[in-house]
C-alpha cells in the first residue's frame, strides 16, 4: 500500500527510534540474583517493525519492559527518540499479554482514556476513540464493557487504546500469545492491514516463529539465562502480507533457520537447567 | 435441579406423588420459618412452663412496640440511634478508606502505621466505653467516636489489602498511557480496589450496629439500646425484647439496603 514506508524502515534513518547500550537488567530474588537480560546492545530504526524471538525465560518480556520504562536497568542506557528512558510514557504505548482493560470503563471510555490524559476534551477523545473503534471494527461494542467482550475483541480494545496516544513506538509483549490459533491468525491479519496507517514503530515480543516471520522486518532471536541478542535474521519479503504467506516456499525456509536456532537454544538452557544441582 | 437432587436424597422406591410433597414443603418452609418461632414462642410462654413476667410471649412483645411507638419514643429513640451510626459510619469510613490507599501504596506510611493498628484494632470497642465516658462525657461525640472506632479498622484493612490486590497490569496500563500520579490513585487504584472496599463498608455496617450498643451504653439520653436498658431496669421485659427486635430489624435492613448499593457502587460488574 505505501512502499516507500517500508523501503524507509529497511535502510533505516539518521536518528534511531531506539537506542539501547549495554543493557542489563538483575532481578533480585530472595538473596539470590539472576541476570534476565546482559549487556544487550542493539538499534531500531524509525518505521521498522522488529520482533524479539526467543523460548519462555529468555529476558525478551523483561527487555520490552525495559523499553516501556517498567523496568530500570542495572547497567546500560535505552534511549528513545535520543532521550534517555527514565519511566513509563503515551510515547511508548504498550499492548500487554492480558489486554488490562480498564474494567470499569466501556470499550470508548477505555479507548479515550489516553487522549483525555494527553489533555484533550472530553469531546474530542471520544472523537478519537470512535475513529479507532472502527479501525478495529468494533463499532457494534463501543458501549460494552471489557467483561462482555470476547478474549480478541478485548485484545482489539488493548490496541485501540494504545494506538489512541498516537505513539512513535508501539510496543507489543506476546499481545496474541493467549488467544486461540484461529482468533491470533485474524488478529495477526488485522495488525499487518493496521500497521501502514499508524506510522509507529514496532516492537513484538513472541514465541512464536510463524509470527515472527510473518510480521516482522527484522528478527532478534533471544538467548536465555542470561538474556542476550543471540542473531538478526532480517526478513526481506515483499509486503503486503497475508496469513498464506506462511505456506511460502521462502518462508519456510527461513522458519527452519529460526526453528533449528531455537531448538538448540532450548536445549541448552534445558540441559543446563538439568545439571543444575538441587532442582 | 431436583431429578438429580431426589435421587440423591430419596432413598429407593419411594413414588413420584411423595416427591412432590416433599419438594413443595421444601419450597414452603421457608415462610413458615418465622411464624412458627412465633407460635412457639406464644404456647410455651403461656402454657407456664416460664415465668411469664421475665419471658412474655409475642403478643405482649408487639403491644409493647405499638405503645412504645404511639408515645413517639420509637421514632425520636430511633433518629437518635441512626443519626449517630451515619454519622460514625461515614466518618469511620472515610478515614478507612483514604488511609488504607496510603498504606496500601506507600510501604513507608504501611511501616509507620500498620504496628499501631493491628494492635489497636482487635481490642473490641465496648472495652473503650469508661475512657469514653472520662474523655467526652455523655456528649454525643462520645458515641460517634466508639463506632467511628469499630468502623475505621475494618473499612482501613479492607482498602488496605484491596489496594495490594489491584492487578498490576492496570497500573502499568494506565502509566503507559500517561496517566498522572495522583489521577492514578484516585482513579486506577480506588477503582481498582473498590470492590474490596465494598464488601469492608458492608462488614462496618453490621459493626456500627454492634457498636451503637456500646455507644449507648457510655450513658445516653435517647436511642433503642438506651430504651432497653432503662426498661430492663424497670422490669419491662416486653419492652426489652421489643428494643432486641427493632435492632435486629434496623441492622437486617440497613445490611440489606446496602447491598442494594453495593451492586450500584461497582457499576461495571
Amino acid at each position: 500500500m505505501m512502499p516507500s514506508q517500508y523501503g524507509q524502515a529497511a535502510l533505516g534513518s539518521a536518528e534511531p527510534a531506539i537506542e539501547i547500550e549495554g543493557a542489563s537488567i538483575v532481578f533480585e530474588w530472595g538473596g539470590k540474583s539472576t541476570i534476565a537480560v546482559d549487556a544487550v546492545s542493539l538499534r531500531i530504526a524509525r518505521g521498522a517493525f522488529v520482533c524479539l524471538l526467543g523460548p519462555s525465560g529468555c529476558g525478551k518480556s523483561t527487555l520490552l519492559n525495559a523499553i516501556a520504562g517498567f523496568e530500570p536497568l542495572r547497567s546500560g542506557t535505552i534511549r528513545v527518540s535520543g532521550s534517555e528512558v527514565v519511566g513509563p510514557g503515551p510515547d511508548r504505548a504498550v499492548v500487554f499479554q492480558q489486554p488490562n482493560l480498564f474494567p470499569w470503563k466501556s470499550t470508548r471510555d477505555n479507548i479515550a482514556h489516553g487522549p483525555r490524559m494527553a489533555g484533550h476534551s472530553k469531546a474530542e477523545a471520544l472523537r478519537q476513540a470512535d475513529a479507532l473503534i472502527d479501525m478495529v471494527g468494533l463499532g457494534r461494542f463501543a458501549g460494552a464493557y471489557p467483561h462482555e467482550l470476547s478474549g480478541g475483541m478485548q485484545q482489539r480494545v488493548a490496541i485501540a487504546r494504545a494506538l489512541a496516544t498516537r505513539p512513535g513506538i508501539l510496543l507489543m509483549d506476546e499481545p496474541f500469545g493467549a488467544l486461540d490459533a484461529q482468533t491470533r491468525s485474524i488478529m495477526q491479519d488485522n495488525l499487518l492491514r493496521l500497521w501502514p496507517r499508524i506510522s509507529a514503530t514496532i516492537v513484538f515480543v513472541t514465541h512464536d516463529i510463524d509470527e515472527a516471520i510473518l510480521l516482522a522486518d527484522r528478527i532478534l532471536v533471544m538467548s536465555a539465562g542470561p538474556g542476550r541478542i543471540l542473531r538478526e535474521i532480517a526478513v526481506d519479503f515483499p509486503r503486503p502480507r497475508s496469513v498464506d504467506f506462511a505456506v511460502d516456499p521462502s518462508f519456510l525456509a527461513l522458519k527452519k533457520e529460526c526453528l533449528d536456532l531455537i531448538r538448540q537454544e532450548s536445549r541448552h538452557v534445558f540441559e543446563a537447567d538439568e545439571a543444575r544441582p538441587g532442582r | 435441579m431436583s431429578t438429580g437432587h431426589s435421587l440423591e436424597a430419596s432413598p429407593v422406591g419411594r413414588s413420584a406423588v411423595t416427591r412432590r410433597i416433599g419438594s413443595l414443603l421444601n419450597a414452603a418452609v421457608g415462610y413458615l420459618s418465622l411464624p412458627l418461632f412465633l407460635l412457639i414462642w406464644e404456647a410455651v410462654s403461656r402454657a407456664g412452663i416460664v415465668n411469664t413476667v421475665l419471658f412474655p410471649p409475642p403478643t405482649v412483645v408487639a403491644q409493647a412496640l405499638h405503645e412504645w411507638l404511639i408515645s413517639g419514643e420509637l421514632p425520636s429513640d430511633l433518629a437518635a440511634s441512626l443519626a449517630r451510626v451515619a454519622v460514625g459510619f461515614l466518618l469511620g469510613s472515610t478515614c478507612g478508606v483514604g488511609v488504607g490507599i496510603l498504606t496500601g501504596r506507600i510501604s513507608f506510611v504501611a511501616r509507620l502505621l500498620g504496628p499501631v493498628f493491628q494492635i489497636l484494632r482487635p481490642i473490641p470497642p465496648i472495652a473503650f466505653v469508661p475512657i469514653v465516658i472520662l474523655w467526652f462525657g455523655l456528649a454525643e461525640s462520645g458515641k460517634i467516636f466508639l463506632i467511628f472506632w469499630g468502623v475505621f479498622f475494618t473499612v482501613w484493612l479492607s482498602t488496605h489489602l484491596g489496594v495490594q490486590k489491584v492487578d498490576r497490569g492496570l497500573i502499568r496500563a494506565a502509566q503507559m498511557l500517561g496517566t498522572p500520579r495522583l489521577r492514578l490513585h484516585w482513579e486506577i487504584i480506588f477503582l481498582g480496589a473498590l470492590p474490596y472496599i465494598v464488601v469492608g463498608l458492608r462488614t462496618a455496617v453490621g459493626i456500627s450496629f454492634y457498636t451503637l450498643v456500646a455507644a449507648e451504653l457510655a450513658g445516653a439520653f435517647s436511642g433503642v439500646f438506651y430504651r432497653i436498658a432503662l426498661a430492663q431496669q424497670n422490669m419491662q421485659t416486653g419492652l426489652v425484647l421489643g428494643g432486641l427486635v427493632v435492632l435486629g430489624l434496623v441492622s437486617f435492613l440497613a445490611d440489606r439496603a446496602f447491598a442494594a448499593a453495593a451492586a450500584r457502587l461497582v457499576w461495571w460488574r
